[in-house]
C-alpha cells in the first residue's frame, strides 16, 4: 500500500490597487492593454519601482504563516522567455523570500486539526495573458506587473481530499487577512500541486508536477488520480521520471507536459534595480498589528463559547465578515450559548432567506449586527414572537429600520397581559355567541376556532398561552 | 557664466551660421543618428546657466519624442514615449535637444564601430574612431556641434571616448543620476554621463541632474563628501602596458600635477588584473537578462512572417542584434546557468568586493587616483591589433570604478602627434567636487586645445 504525499505552490493576487512595480492600476477584467504602461510593458529604459504595499501584504501573510521573517529581503530575476512577459524575466525572491520555515494548521475532513510546513513565502510579478484565436496569437498586459504572492508548502499533504481543505483554508486565511479575495475563478488564486507516492518508512518518491489547476475539487481529483497513476506504473515494474503534468479537466486526466531534461534552467540572479529592502521595528509592528485572530483559532474559541455544532461553526466562520457578525450580534444578544445558538440558527436559517429574496449579501444588507442582536432581545424579552420576529426581519430589510423603530411604527409590539386581551376575547365572543354556547355546552373542539378568532384579531401579537389561559377563564 | 556657454546663448538667433558650420562637420564625422538642429528651446524654462542651450544625448537615453534605437537593428523604428530622468531635469533647466547621438550597439564597444546604424569617426582624424561607446556624443561635443552631450558610461564608456576626442568624459557615482530612461545593459554598473569641452558645463549638467528620483530606486541624493582641497594624488606604480604616446603624456601630467603642488603617492592595486573579467562577468550576465525585452513582439524589429510566437522571437533577434550583442548575450547567459554561478558570476562580485576594498583603501590615503583613461590613443577603424579582446583588455583603467560605484573624470590632458591623449581622476563615492577642483587646476596649467578646424565662430 503506498501513502500519498503532496506539496503545494500556491499563487495569490495581493489586494493592492496599483501593480507590484508600476503605477498601473491592478483591474481585473478591463479592456485589453488598457491598463499598462512603459514599465510595465518591459520598454527601453524603464525600472521597476516597488509597491511597498505588496511588501507589506506579502509580510503579512507570512508572519499569519508562522514564517521566520527576512530582515533583508532582496529580489532576483527569473530568466524565461514567454511572450506574455514583457521583460522576458520575472522579478521574484529566490535568495532571501519575505518569509520562511512556517507552519499552519488546518480542520481535516476527518475532523483532526493537522499542521503543514511551509517551505518559503515570496513576492513576485505576473505575467499577461496570452490568447491564440486562429492563425493569429493576441497578447493582454493588463496582468502583467501585478503582485502575486508566492507560497509554497512542504510535502506535509497526504491526500487529495487534505489538499483540497487546505486549500480553502488557505483561501479564508488571506480573506481574513484582507490580503486576497482568493477568487480561483477570477485567477486570483492558483495552485500547482507536486504529487509522489511511497511504501510506508520508505524515503520520498518521484516528485510529479500537476499544473493547470483551476479549483480545489480539480487538486483533488488530480491529486487521487496522480496516486492511483503512478502505483499502477511502479506496480507494473515501471520506473518514475521526475515530470510536469497537465491536469485535463474535460478527461479527468494529467498529460505529460515536460520531463526534468526539457526543463528550463531559470537562471537567478540578484535583481539589480530594487535595492534590498531592510524592514525596521515600525514596519515589523504595523505587521503585527495588521494580524488577525486565524480562522481555525477563531472557530475553535467560538465553538467552545457558544458551543456550536460543527455545522455552526463552519457556517459562522467561513468569512471574516460573517465570523465578526455572528461574536458581536452573539455577545449583544447576551453573549451564552443560548445567544450564540440563537444568532447562528437566524445567521443560517432566515437571513440567509432575507439576503437570498433580496440578492444582498451579509456585507451589503442592511441587517447589522446589532439589529440582529435587538431582535433577538425582543424576542427573549417576550416583547414579540417568533412569527412577529420573522416579519420583523424582513421589515428591517425592506425599510433598513432598527427593529424597535419599526415595531413601534407597526404597532407589532405583543399583547402580554390580561388587561390588554380581555376586551379583544370579549368582542370575539360577541361576535361568535352561537360557538361560545357550543363551547360552554362541552363541544371543546370548538374551542380552537375561538382561539384562532383572537389571534386573528390580535394580528399574532397575543401569545397562545396567554390566550388559552383567558379563555379558559372566561368560558 | 563661461564663454562657450555664453556663445552657445546664440544658438537660437544665429540658427543658419551655425548650420553652414555644423553641416560640414557633422557629414565628415557621423556623430547623430537624429539630428534636429531646428528645434527649439520652451520658451521661459530655467533662468539658469543651461537655459536656452541645444545638447545631444546617446541615443540609448530616451527623450520623448525622439527614435531610442540604441545603435541597433533592433530598436531602429522605436520612437520613445518618455523622457529619461537626466533629459527632463535638463528640459527645466531650459536646455533642449537637437539630437540622439551613435554609440556601440547598446553601448557594447570601444569604438561606435559596432553600431549598426551609422559610422561615426574622430573629429581630429577621420580615419580613427571617436572610441566608445559614447562615440557619437564625444564627437559631437569634440567638433563643437553641442555644447555638451549626455553619454552613458557602463565600463567607461563616457570617459574613453572623451578621451579620444579631446574633451571631459565624467561619470558620476553611481546612483546620483538617475538611470530612468537609460536602456540597460548592465544595471549595477552604469550610469548616465556627461561630455563637454568646457568642465563649468560638465559641473552644472551634473548640478542639475543629480539628487533622488522616484523612478529609480537605486539613486541617491548626493550627500557630497565634506569640501577638503585636494593634497594628495594617488599613482600607479605598477603602471605596464601604456602605449608610448599615453606614457608620455601621463608623465608629463605627473610632473604638471608635482609642479601644481599635489603630493603624489605611488599606490598598487592588486586587484586591477582580475578588474576586466570581473566587469566582463557581471556586465555580460546582466545583459542577458536585459535584453531580453527586445522579441519583436510589443516593438522594434520583427519579421513579416513567422509560424508561431516563439518562431517570431527568434526570427526577430537573429535579424535585430549585432555580433557583439549576441556574443554578450550568449556569455552572460553562460555564466548565469545554475551549477556554475559560483565559478562565474559569484566570483566575479566577490572580485567587485576586493576591488572596492583596494580602492577604499587608496582613499584612505590619497584625495584622488590618477590614471590614464586607456593605454592606447585614438585607434583606427578597424586595426586589427584592437580587435574586440584587446578592447575589453584595454578597459582596465576604466572600468574599477564602475566595480567600486565610484565617480570619475576623464580630462585632456594633452597631445601625441596631433592627437588627443586623456588622462583620469577617481575619486571615493560622492567626491565629485574633488574631480573638478583638480581638473580645473590642470587645466589651468594646460589648456584644453579644441579639435582644429571648429570654432564658436558661428554665434558672432
Amino acid at each position: 500500500m503506498y501513502q500519498t504525499v503532496v506539496g503545494l505552490e500556491i499563487h495569490i493576487h495581493l489586494n493592492t490597487k496599483t501593480k507590484a512595480f508600476c503605477g498601473c492600476q491592478a483591474e481585473f477584467g478591463d479592456e485589453p492593454n488598457s491598463n499598462v504602461c512603459p514599465v510595465c510593458l518591459g520598454y527601453p529604459g524603464v525600472l521597476p519601482v516597488l509597491n511597498e504595499e505588496a511588501l507589506n501584504q506579502a509580510y503579512v501573510v507570512a508572519r499569519a504563516l508562522d514564517c521566520s521573517l527576512s530582515k533583508r529581503t532582496l529580489f532576483d530575476r527569473k530568466n524565461y522567455f514567454y511572450p506574455d512577459m514583457p521583460k522576458n524575466y520575472q522579478i521574484t525572491q529566490f535568495h532571501d523570500p519575505v518569509g520562511r520555515d512556517g507552519s499552519i494548521q488546518f480542520l481535516s475532513p476527518d475532523g483532526t486539526v493537522k499542521a503543514v510546513r511551509i517551505h518559503d513565502v515570496h513576492l513576485e510579478e505576473d505575467a499577461g495573458k496570452m490568447i491564440h484565436a486562429g492563425d493569429m496569437s493576441l497578447c493582454d498586459y493588463n496582468r502583467a506587473g501585478y503582485s502575486l504572492l508566492e507560497v509554497v508548502t512542504e510535502p506535509d499533504l497526504t491526500s487529495g481530499e487534505d489538499a483540497e481543505a487546505f486549500l480553502l483554508s488557505f483561501q479564508r486565511l488571506v480573506r481574513y487577512l484582507g490580503v486576497s479575495d482568493g477568487n480561483m475563478d477570477e485567477g486570483s488564486m492558483k495552485c500547482d500541486t507536486n504529487v509522489s507516492i511511497r511504501k510506508a518508512g520508505e524515503p520520498l518518491g518521484t516528485k510529479i508536477e500537476v499544473k493547470n489547476l483551476n479549483s480545489t475539487r480539480f487538486i483533488k481529483k488530480a491529486i487521487e488520480f496522480e496516486s492511483k497513476r503512478q502505483a499502477t506504473a511502479l506496480d507494473g515494474g515501471q520506473k518514475l521520471v521526475q515530470e510536469t503534468r497537465l491536469w485535463n479537466e474535460n478527461r479527468d486526466v494529467t498529460e505529460s507536459m515536460r520531463t526534468k531534461e526539457g526543463s528550463l534552467d531559470y537562471r537567478y540572479f540578484p535583481e539589480p534595480d530594487i535595492p534590498p529592502f531592510v524592514p525596521d521595528a515600525a514596519f515589523f509592528q504595523a505587521i503585527e498589528k495588521r494580524q488577525v485572530e486565524l480562522p481555525l483559532a477563531r472557530r475553535k474559541r467560538l465553538t467552545e463559547a457558544f458551543q456550536l455544532s460543527r455545522e455552526q461553526a463552519d457556517f459562522v466562520t467561513e468569512g471574516r465578515f460573517v465570523a465578526d457578525f455572528f461574536e458581536s450580534a452573539a455577545k449583544a444578544a447576551g453573549g451564552g450559548p443560548t445567544a450564540g445558538l440563537a444568532i447562528a440558527n437566524w445567521l443560517m436559517g432566515d437571513v440567509q432567506k432575507e439576503l437570498n429574496h433580496f440578492g444582498l449579501s451579509l456585507e451589503t444588507s442592511p441587517l447589522t449586527a446589532d439589529r440582529l442582536a435587538k431582535l433577538q432581545i425582543l424576542l427573549d424579552s417576550g416583547r414579540i414572537h417568533i412569527k412577529i420576529a420573522k416579519q420583523l426581519l424582513d421589515a428591517v430589510f425592506e425599510e433598513k429600520k432598527d427593529p424597535e423603530v419599526l415595531l413601534k411604527e407597526k404597532g407589532w409590539e405583543a399583547i402580554t397581559t390580561e388587561e390588554q386581551l380581555s376586551p379583544i376575547v370579549d368582542q370575539v365572543f360577541a361576535k361568535n355567541a352561537n360557538v361560545v354556547e357550543a363551547v360552554k355546552a362541552g363541544d371543546v373542539r370548538q374551542k380552537g376556532y375561538l382561539v384562532g378568532q383572537v389571534m386573528q384579531a390580535t394580528g399574532g401579537r397575543a401569545s397562545p398561552a396567554l390566550v388559552n389561559a383567558l379563555l379558559a377563564k372566561k368560558l | 557664466m563661461s564663454a562657450p556657454a555664453t556663445a552657445w546663448k546664440q544658438f537660437q538667433s544665429k540658427k543658419k551660421a551655425y548650420l553652414d558650420y555644423a553641416g560640414p562637420w557633422e557629414k565628415k564625422i557621423g556623430s547623430f543618428l537624429t539630428f534636429r538642429p531646428e528645434a527649439d528651446p520652451v520658451p521661459g524654462l530655467g533662468a539658469g546657466p543651461l537655459s536656452g542651450l541645444p545638447f545631444g544625448v546617446k541615443d540609448n537615453i530616451a527623450v520623448e519624442g525622439f527614435p531610442l534605437t540604441c545603435g541597433s537593428k533592433m530598436l531602429a523604428n522605436v520612437v520613445s514615449p518618455y523622457d529619461a530622468t537626466v533629459v527632463a531635469r535638463l528640459k527645466a533647466a531650459g536646455a533642449f535637444v537637437i539630437g540622439k547621438t551613435n554609440l556601440d550597439e547598446f553601448g557594447m564597444g570601444s569604438s561606435t564601430d559596432n553600431s549598426a546604424l551609422g559610422k561615426t569617426h574622430n573629429p581630429w582624424d577621420i580615419a580613427r574612431v571617436a572610441g566608445g561607446s559614447s562615440g557619437g556624443s564625444a564627437a559631437a561635443v569634440a567638433a563643437g556641434l553641442v555644447p555638451f552631450a549626455l553619454g552613458t558610461d557602463t565600463g567607461g564608456s563616457v570617459r574613453q571616448p572623451a578621451a579620444f576626442c579631446g574633451v571631459y568624459g565624467f561619470k558620476p557615482t553611481y546612483g546620483v543620476l538617475s538611470r530612468y530612461g537609460l536602456t540597460a545593459y548592465a544595471s549595477s554598473l552604469e550610469t548616465p554621463g556627461v561630455l563637454s569641452a568646457d568642465l563649468d558645463l560638465v559641473r552644472w549638467v551634473f548640478d542639475t541632474c543629480k539628487g533622488r528620483d522616484v523612478h529609480d530606486q537605486t539613486s541617491l541624493d548626493a550627500e557630497a563628501l565634506p569640501p577638503k582641497a585636494v593634497k594628495t594624488i594617488a599613482v600607479l606604480s605598477d603602471l605596464a602596458d601604456l602605449d608610448p604616446e599615453v606614457k608620455a603624456v601621463y608623465e608629463h601630467t605627473l610632473s604638471v600635477l608635482k609642479d601644481l603642488g599635489y603630493a603624489l603617492l605611488p599606490v598598487t592595486l592588486p586587484t586591477l588584473e582580475y578588474a576586466v573579467p570581473s566587469y566582463y562577468t557581471i556586465a555580460m550576465a546582466e545583459a542577458s537578462a536585459n535584453l531580453a525585452r527586445f522579441n519583436g513582439i510589443r516593438y522594434g524589429h520583427r519579421p513579416v512572417y513567422a509560424e508561431n510566437p516563439e518562431h517570431l522571437v527568434r526570427q526577430s533577434r537573429t535579424a535585430g542584434f549585432g555580433d557583439e550583442v549576441k556574443t554578450r548575450i550568449m556569455v552572460g547567459t553562460y555564466v548565469l546557468r545554475s551549477g556554475f554561478q559560483d565559478q562565474f558570476y559569484t566570483k566575479a562580485q566577490k572580485v567587485r568586493t576586493l576591488i572596492r576594498r583596494d580602492l577604499q583603501s587608496v582613499f584612505d590615503r590619497a584625495d584622488l587616483l590618477l590614471s590614464p583613461a586607456f593605454p592606447t590613443p585614438p585607434f583606427v577603424h578597424g586595426d586589427a591589433s584592437m580587435n574586440d579582446f584587446q578592447q575589453k583588455l584595454a578597459d582596465k583603467f576604466t572600468v574599477t570604478a564602475n566595480l567600486a560605484g565610484v565617480p570619475a573624470l576623464a580630462f585632456p590632458a594633452g597631445l601625441a602627434e596631433g592627437l588627443p591623449i586623456g588622462m583620469q581622476f577617481t575619486a571615493p563615492a560622492f567626491g565629485e567636487a574633488r574631480l573638478f577642483e583638480a581638473a580645473a587646476a590642470f587645466a589651468a596649467r594646460v589648456p584644453v586645445v579644441p579639435c582644429p578646424g571648429t570654432s564658436l565662430d558661428w554665434s558672432k
